[in-house]
């Protein structure tokens, strides 16, 4: 007898497989339709794929809604409908998680219902006050200082040299309110600082404008790439997803390894909305765990040059040089506190908008 | 039983429209606005305070409303100083190929994606562009300099501004009859002098009209700033989408909002005197 296998029946056998094997949520009805918001660029490229295999495999419909900036921006949306929103699973990280949990929007989420989880190591979970897990974290990315090989004369060894005349109108730099103020925390960090002690950092980013070395202030993935791509900037400070698209077409070296300097970390991943409708949470939630499973996981941070976090999924060979071996982690890299830093990006903003842009805009 | 003049009948729709679609969200929004931020929470505090519009007091805020202004002022001259003679042209060229192609041209870049055009001149004036020479010469600025950027974004508000003020005063110059200008040519008036002397003033009302639309445009654009003002040119409308979109600060975002409204009423209210006392004719009067 011969067994007869296309690619489409063996990409549902293989989503109906795991989802048998994901945990009680798979056992209750399916057919829903659900609403996720996710980023746009590489990230969607990813997930309707696995959207469009989900459909076939269970009956769950997924509509897509991409955030427009960045993704505290859903927030922003959400909030005059809140609780009578369409949301049913939002992508996002740390700092949007942080102010989410705050606002009590979110449904927890359990490995009684999503066995994936209990792949997931604790310390990437958010939790609650209650002390419930709240989050779906799905990718550990980084943020970094980085360059161009082929736009320097001379490598860039430490931060401190960014304030030399070569580097005049050479550095693409974020606004604070993107990576939530990591720009002013690795400059305080250089200086003797931290988040709490942010003023080192402000002093070096005032020189760093005074000097006219500031060339272009990005908001948001594109923007780093279009402007990196230019090559009248060469130094950036940016997150792994755009050096990963920088580095695709340009020689680029990363300074995950400073001596006198860290590299930042945080979680990207999904949230569960609150809601009336317990069939809309549950299909949220049956999706989000089939993302945290280890098959899908690689799948998803693959192609986005970001670390996986469920611990039997494959990490890309492209970032063997980005993510820190566990005994590098206490050396290079810097977890900052997230929800304090939340707190201050409003502050942070005023600042950078009345003390740094008249600076950099003189040039 | 008095009955209402059917003038009254035919503004009602309009009026209610604008009522409900722009009082309602002005209302909302200012209410908003005098209402506290608490950092890091989605939430307004309680009660009312003043402090989103204190905040606006600082020298650095009123730059960026100064140079929303300028840069927006700047460019609705030049769009006008443009948009006269081209309008001029496709009304009375003699050639109808002329005509027709220069209104085809117009509509056309209307229906263009200003976001293409934007990147397009991102690519043609930017820093590597093959015309970034003309843009420095012409404003003493090195392309890779954080201020040329301004120039960039003045190039991206004339693309949208040139065509609508041309086609406002399409209108305006055929309205005119081209008698009055054979009447002047028949008392001695060259062309340039007959336009200068008998168009030039009778279009004026339609050209300060085109110039006051222009500059409500560029004053409440976003993406041109947004896309070719590198981070450092900076408008009012860029700070409102900050405070909403990634802060979550809604409360001075409806603050800077409430004031830009009064300052461009000022504004407008303000160029419209000015054009009403040199320019008599260019202001209708009761």
């Amino acid at each position: 007898m011969t067994v007869s296998m296309n690619r489409r029946s063996l990409l549902a056998a293989m989503s109906a497989a795991a989802a048998t094997s994901a945990g009680p949520v798979f056992g209750q009805a399916r057919g829903e339709q659900i609403l996720v918001v996710m980023w746009g660029a590489q990230w969607i490229e990813v997930c309707r794929p696995i959207g469009e295999e989900w459909l076939r495999a269970t009956g769950d419909r997924v509509q897509w809604e991409l955030h427009a900036g960045g993704a505290m921006g859903i927030v922003g949306r959400m909030r005059p409908q809140f609780p009578r929103i369409q949301q049913n699973l939002v992508a996002a990280w740390d700092p949007v998680f942080d102010a989410m949990i705050e606002a009590d929007w979110l449904e927890p989420v359990s490995e009684t219902e999503m066995s994936a989880l209990k792949e997931i190591p604790e310390i990437f979970f958010k939790k609650d006050k209650q002390g419930r897990k709240i989050t779906v974290p799905l990718s550990t990315a980084g943020a970094f200082w980085g360059y161009r090989t082929d736009l320097l004369d001379k490598p860039l060894e430490n931060i401190e040299q960014l304030l030399e005349p070569r580097f005049k109108g050479k550095l693409c730099v974020p606004v604070p309110v993107n990576l939530s103020g990591l720009l002013m925390v690795s400059l305080a960090i250089q200086r003797g600082g931290n988040e709490r002690n942010i003023e080192p950092g402000w002093q070096f980013l005032k020189e760093l404008a005074q000097r006219g070395n500031i060339g272009r202030v990005v908001a948001n993935n594109s923007e780093m790439i279009n402007a990196m791509s230019q090559g009248d900037l060469s130094v950036a400070f940016w997150n792994t997803g755009g050096w990963q698209a920088v580095s695709e077409r340009f020689p680029t070296r990363l300074l995950t390894r400073l001596n006198d300097n860290k590299g930042f970390l945080f979680n990207e991943g999904y949230v569960v909305m609150k809601g009336d409708n317990p069939a809309k949470i549950a299909a949220a939630k049956r999706f989000a765990n089939h993302f945290a499973t280890a098959e899908i996981n690689t799948r998803y941070n693959m192609p986005l040059g970001s670390g996986p976090t469920n611990v039997n999924a494959k990490p890309a060979d492209a970032i063997k040089d980005i993510f820190y071996k566990p005994d590098e982690l206490a050396k290079y890299a810097y977890i900052p506190d997230y929800s304090y830093m939340s707190t201050q990006v409003d502050a942070w903003t005023r600042r950078w908008e009345t003390e740094i842009t008249p600076l950099v805009r003189q040039g | 039983m008095m009955r209402l003049p059917i003038a009254v009948w035919l503004i009602v729709p309009g009026a209610a429209a604008l009522v409900l679609l722009m009082g309602g969200p002005v209302a909302v929004l200012t209410i908003d606005s005098l209402r506290p931020y608490i950092p890091g929470s989605i939430r307004a505090g309680d009660g009312y305070t003043f402090a989103n519009y204190i905040e606006l007091a600082k020298p650095a805020y009123f730059n960026y409303a100064y140079e929303t202004f300028r840069i927006g002022l700047i460019v609705s001259a030049f769009s006008v100083a443009m948009g006269a003679p081209l309008a001029y042209v496709a009304v009375r060229s003699r050639r109808a190929i002329v005509r027709k192609g220069l209104l085809t041209l117009l509509v056309g870049l209307l229906v263009m994606s200003l976001i293409a055009r934007l990147y397009a001149i991102e690519m043609t004036w930017g820093t590597h562009g093959p015309l970034a020479f003309i843009g420095a010469f012409v404003s003493g600025l090195a392309p890779r300099s954080p201020r040329y950027a301004e120039v960039l974004v003045a190039i991206g508000l004339m693309h949208f501004t040139i065509p609508i003020v041309a086609l406002m005063l399409v209108g305006a110059f055929r309205a005119l009859s081209p008698r009055l200008e054979e009447a002047a040519a028949s008392l001695g008036a060259t062309r340039s002098e007959a336009i200068l002397t008998v168009v030039l003033p009778l279009a004026a009302p339609a050209m300060v009209s085109a110039y006051l639309v222009s500059l409500a445009m560029c004053i409440s654009n976003f993406v041109a700033p947004l896309l070719l003002g590198r981070g450092v040119v900076v408008f009012t409308t860029n700070l409102m989408y900050t405070r909403f979109t990634d802060i979550g600060n809604y409360q001075a975002g409806a603050a800077i909002g409430v004031f830009m409204l009064i300052a461009s009423f000022a504004v407008v209210y303000g160029l419209a005197t000015i054009a009403k006392k040199f320019l008599p004719g260019a202001v209708p009067t009761r």
